[in-house]
């Protein structure tokens, strides 16, 4: 190190220490984290593991919710539990080493049974951005996923037991602006380009200029200008196909006044924003959707932000016939003056329709009776900038998809490879714990009568369904019987590291979460998510 | 009597090697971390882990053993003391050392029955996979990059090792571009990086900042003006006591103006523009910003002027800081060090009409950060043991890959493993029977020092090596210090290696004896002065298509791949690259961006199955 910088305040410490992650969210998704709360209910293994993947990134504050006392294979099987916390709270030991990992964080505990906390303070789950809950058994679950529901609050169900793991998230509705696609293509809008855009474009006078300026030019202008060029010798259409691309193409490399020469390094740039940016702009469908979603159209004062703002965007769309511009250009070589004041003309463009966006959700907010500051002008300019890349997902709840007698999962049991049969193997497990309160197998003298048992559940839950008992084999039951309930350190690890992911990406409405069950299997490494 | 500790749910042939097993963990970062708890979790009872790296606040969002009151100590020192605060029954041992050092040769390796490694650079890899090899022990290599990562085994004779498959090459750049012709903003940063090495790092011939008058694009150009003779940067500016504006002007202007002189280069570019500090520091003249803590100075682009004035200061504080060492290590933590390279790296874009960047996007790209995730890890290291269970019992064919894919947005699929454990190339110049590989370098003008550093130890991941012209038994390079030092200065042809030779290369700390074939081959401007082709030799390209040895031409193709609309050409296209791109070095000409960053654990290049 040539020398230690100068430290200035705790802020450049925390941007220090979340370097590695602020490149993948952001500020603003970290800022998200940091002001949020989570809770988790049973700090089991997986529970606990899951906890730590959330304190290390940074989130606000957590609560554990466990009315256990820690055991010896508590220990055995959870890093953040020591011998001296055998016969205490398990919520509180856990809460207290899970806090030494991250001093930013922070934590409390709740040393009672969920469902007593339910009962004595009614609301109590409603105050979290994200519940996870872990082992929890189905006649708890089933009124807090309904509470959840109700409360539009993510619910993250997951369980570890043996090679198998499931994680299901019960999401009434999630909207995300930021999906950060894979790739995406620059938004130039050369089709349709506004009036100050085409004035500046058009005062280049693109075939007369002399050797010197030719190297001077911006890509863009020069697409821009042949582009008018084939769309005049071609009825005003644009170029779709390949060979109609091509013609273009051509048309940018024989401008060269000699035909030894080599082709400018800007006019090669031309030549190749041919194919990702000169089509037709109009608005993805599935924005289209977004737009006409009756959540858009029909606002209350309820309405959240996202919506307010979607129903602005509609209003400029349904004017302009397309999203807002998106404001940034490629990397171009040009001079400098040159390049600038086209990236200005973006830029300003799509400031102004974002500033008339957010003057028009600011209207339409009032008028609804929301509060004045319930739309951020940094918010509407996110919004306006990943206009195309917005999503809206709807899930369902987790106590009516165990209610249903038609699920879902009997289309996938016909597909023998699916790793759905686990999903039916965990239902019978969740029946059994409710009816025997324990674990198939978990007395080593009872695997044989536990296999029965199970099977007989498992085939009540079939035959519920209309499904053929046989397709789940004895085999299969008998190895999770085999488990005892056991959690694999390992297996826990990594569903862990799942479902604290699809926790971050819930709390910074960043990235598309999972929809909506996962199950992996550790077997065979495989993994599967199912829409239940 | 098997422990309680050992998980009942594993196969008792599993249960009953796990208490007695020998681990050997390599890198004690982000998956290291996760993987030691993990085994620790599962009874391992005997763990062994090496990291030469210590603790950095950036590594505390995600390597979960370590604390603030850790910063600047051993990794593997804190990472066994905190394994051992959970379980003190455990044996850990923790060297706070480099793998690839001497001690840790052959016989080290053969006394664990499973490798796990957890490392952040591609040579460490080769090597502990050349280990591995040699000892005939089971290997796990696991890497992460932000939500994705990779998980692979390997065993000698079963499966692929790591070389297999060559791996993409490392980005580096020409020096004529860095020098002459930047067109992107990396080749500035590259340039400004290397401006603060002449200045204050140590000195490296090879970072030269100045116009390169070699430049073949530029023949003729110069002829008239003969050579000018210079003193080195770092004597120059001493002589002119670092003086901020003689330094600005000499770098942004009067080079510059060199540059301009040769013609040739601007013919089909914008020619640069020379700014002198004056130009500079006036430029923009309504509200001033300051540099300030605050994010906009993070995350905005700064003006020229400013640029002008972090340029003067940083300097005058480089300057005290040297005055009392022999030379300073850049380093992107370093907020004085970071503040010159972005404001360097922009003038320089100014000039070149390049994008400019901000000092966020500058550090990211300047340091090679890779981002990194608690969450990732977690999984990437869970899924090491499940394997390593695997490994333990024998059950190899269990052990295909696994991707982990969390960003992929149209597929439901997170995990993907390989339908079968893939199995070794049998052309690999690592794990086949005789390793042979083709060498296609310019036997008239690289040295042996050069083929020593750049080739078989930069490329080929020697350590070591010792090597013998065949057939005339000629001693070209010997690991034994002073032994061939004769040699190093002179040109591949003038010991008789030309095009059609063979070289006997033997690293005796790798176990790893390869068969070198030597190809005379002209590098063609802004293309890496050689090239390893692990193709066995009855494949070699012919000579027939006009260029000297036939090499495969990747500059068509290269550019075609931009503009491919057409979905069959571009499968059509990724075939020719299978099959064609043969792993590109580095040679004194060329230099890499960036070493890997060794602070960060958790880098691999993500192969698709």
């Amino acid at each position: 190190m040539s020398s230690p910088s100068p430290k200035s305040p705790e802020q450049n410490d925390k941007n220090k220490k979340y370097d590695r992650q602020l490149r993948l969210w952001g500020d603003h998704g970290q800022k998200l984290l940091e002001s949020s709360k989570v809770c988790l209910i049973n700090a089991t293994a997986l529970g606990t593991e899951i906890l730590k993947s959330l304190v290390l990134p940074g989130i606000g504050a957590f609560t554990i919710v466990d009315g256990e006392k820690v055991t010896e294979e508590d220990v055995g099987s959870n890093f953040f539990l020591d011998e001296f916390h055998i016969g205490t709270s398990r919520a509180q030991a856990a809460t207290e080493t899970l806090l030494e990992l991250n001093p930013d964080v922070r934590g409390d505990y709740i040393d009672d049974f969920p469902d007593h906390v339910m009962s004595q303070t009614q609301d109590f789950f409603n105050h979290f951005n994200v519940v996870i809950a872990t082992a929890l058994p189905e006649k708890v679950l089933m009124p807090l996923s309904k509470q959840l529901w109700s409360a539009n609050i993510p619910l993250l169900v997951c369980r570890s037991v043996g090679f198998l793991g499931y994680v299901r998230l019960q999401i009434r509705e999630h909207t995300v602006i930021e999906a950060h696609p894979d790739n995406e293509a620059p938004d130039l809008q050369l089709d349709r380009p506004w009036p100050l855009l085409r004035e500046h474009l058009e005062q280049t006078d693109v075939p007369n200029l002399g050797t010197k300026e030719r190297s001077h030019v911006p890509a863009l202008t020069i697409l821009y200008y042949y582009l008018q060029q084939y769309r005049n010798e071609n009825g005003g259409l644009l170029p779709k196909t390949y060979s109609d691309k091509e013609k273009l193409r051509n048309m940018i490399r024989d401008s060269l006044p000699n035909e030894n020469d080599i082709l400018e390094e800007n006019y090669e740039q031309a030549v190749k924003l041919v194919n990702v940016c000169v089509n037709c702009t109009r608005v993805p469908n599935h924005i289209q959707k977004i737009l006409d979603d009756e959540f858009c159209t029909n606002l209350t004062s309820e309405s959240s932000p996202f919506w307010v703002i979607c129903a602005a965007l509609r209003e400029m769309v349904q004017s302009e016939g397309a999203l807002p511009v998106r404001g940034s250009l490629p990397d171009m070589a040009a001079d400098t003056t040159s390049f600038i004041s086209l990236q200005q003309l973006y830029m300003r463009q799509a400031q102004s329709q974002a500033e008339s966006i957010y003057r028009r959700a600011m209207q339409i907010s009032r008028a609804l009776g929301q509060s004045p500051d319930s739309i951020s002008e940094t918010e509407v300019k996110l919004f306006c900038k990943h206009a195309s890349e917005l999503q809206v997902f709807r899930g369902n709840c987790v106590a009516d998809e165990y209610q249903t007698s038609s699920p879902s999962a009997s289309l996938h049991l016909e597909d023998p490879e699916s790793l759905m049969f686990y999903y039916v193997i965990l239902r019978g497990l969740e029946s059994f714990i409710s009816e025997y309160n324990t674990y198939p197998g978990q007395f080593d003298d009872h695997v044989e009568p536990d296999v029965l048992k199970l099977k007989t559940l498992i085939g009540k839950l079939l035959t519920d369904w209309g499904c053929p008992t046989l397709v789940i084999s004895d085999d299969r039951v008998h190895e999770v019987c085999r488990y005892g309930g056991a959690e694999l350190h390992s297996v826990s690890a990594m569903l862990a590291g799942c479902t604290a992911h699809e926790a971050i990406k819930l709390i910074t409405h960043q990235y598309k979460p999972i929809n909506n069950t996962f199950i992996y299997d550790a077997i065979t490494s495989t993994s599967a998510t199912f829409v239940l | 009597m098997i422990p309680s500790a050992v998980p009942s749910v594993l196969k008792d042939s599993v249960r009953e090697v796990i208490p007695t097993a020998k681990i050997l963990v390599v890198g004690a970062g982000g998956i290291g971390c996760e993987v030691l708890k993990n085994l620790a979790l599962s009874g391992f009872a005997d763990i062994e882990i090496i990291d030469l790296d210590t603790i950095d606040v950036s590594n505390l969002n995600r390597q979960f053993l370590f604390r603030k009151e850790h910063v600047g100590k051993s990794k593997a020192n804190v990472a066994k003391e905190s394994i051992l605060s959970y379980n003190p029954d455990i044996s850990i041992k923790a060297y706070h050392d480099s793998i690839t050092s001497q001690e840790y040769g052959v016989n080290f390796f053969k006394r664990f029955n499973v490798v796990l490694n957890a490392l952040d650079n591609r040579a460490a890899r080769n090597h502990v996979n050349r280990m591995c090899l040699a000892a005939d022990i089971p290997l796990i290599e696991s890497g992460t990059a932000g939500y994705s990562g990779q998980v692979q085994f390997i065993k000698k004779g079963v499966t692929q090792c790591y070389e297999c498959q060559p791996k993409p090459p490392q980005k580096s750049f020409p020096g004529c571009t860095i020098r002459n012709t930047p067109s992107e903003p990396v080749h500035c940063i590259v340039w400004a990086k290397h401006l603060f090495n002449q200045l204050f790092g140590e000195d490296d011939p090879d970072q030269d900042v100045s116009p390169d008058t070699a430049d073949p694009e530029a023949a003729g150009d110069l002829t008239a003006m003969g050579n000018l003779l210079r003193t080195s940067t770092r004597q120059w500016a001493q002589q002119v006591d670092y003086n901020h504006v003689k330094l600005f002007n000499k770098f942004f202007h009067d080079d510059i103006d060199y540059l301009l002189l040769m013609e040739n280069l601007w013919k089909t570019r914008k020619p640069p523009e020379p700014i002198s500090w004056e130009m500079a520091s006036a430029c923009g003249t309504e509200k001033r910003k300051v540099l300030t803590d605050d994010v906009s100075s993070e995350m905005d682009v700064w003006p020229i002027y400013l640029c002008a004035e972090v340029f003067s200061t940083t300097i005058a504080t480089l300057k005290k800081e040297l005055s009392n060492k022999e030379f300073l290590i850049w380093d992107k933590d370093d907020k004085v060090g970071l503040n010159f390279v972005t404001a360097c790296a922009n003038i320089r874009a100014h000039i070149f009409s390049i994008a400019k960047k901000s000092r966020w996007d500058i550090k990211s790209i300047a340091g090679n950060i890779i981002p990194a995730i608690a969450t990732t890890n977690a999984m990437i290291a869970g899924l090491v043991v499940l394997i390593a269970f695997r490994v333990l019992a024998g059950d190899y064919e269990e052990c295909q890959s696994i991707y982990l894919r969390q960003k992929s947005v149209h597929s439901n699929i997170i995990l993907a493993p390989d339908f079968f454990t893939e199995k070794a190339n049998p052309n690999c110049y690592v794990c086949a029977e005789q390793p042979y590989v083709s060498a296609y370098v310019n036997v008239e003008d690289m040295t042996v020092k050069e083929f020593e550093n750049e080739v078989l130890k930069k490329t080929l991941n020697m350590i070591a090596p010792d090597v013998i012209l065949d057939g005339k038994g000629v001693f070209v390079i010997s690991s034994e210090e002073g032994e061939t030092e004769a040699n190093n200065d002179k040109k591949l042809s003038q010991l008789g290696i030309v095009d059609g030779s063979i070289l006997k290369a033997d690293d005796f700390l790798q176990n790893y004896n390869l068969t070198i074939g030597i190809n005379n081959y002209i590098a063609e401007k802004d293309k890496p002065l050689f090239k390893i082709d692990a193709k066995s030799e009855e494949l070699k390209p012919s000579q027939q298509n006009g260029k000297e040895n036939g090499s495969v031409d990747e500059n068509a193709s290269e550019e075609n791949v931009m503009e491919v609309d057409d979905k069959t050409e571009a499968e059509h296209l990724e075939e020719y690259f299978d099959d064609n791109d043969p792993q590109e070095g580095t040679s004194t000409k060329k230099r890499k961006l960036n070493p890997p960053d060794d602070e960060d654990e958790d880098l691999i290049m993500l192969d698709d199955p």
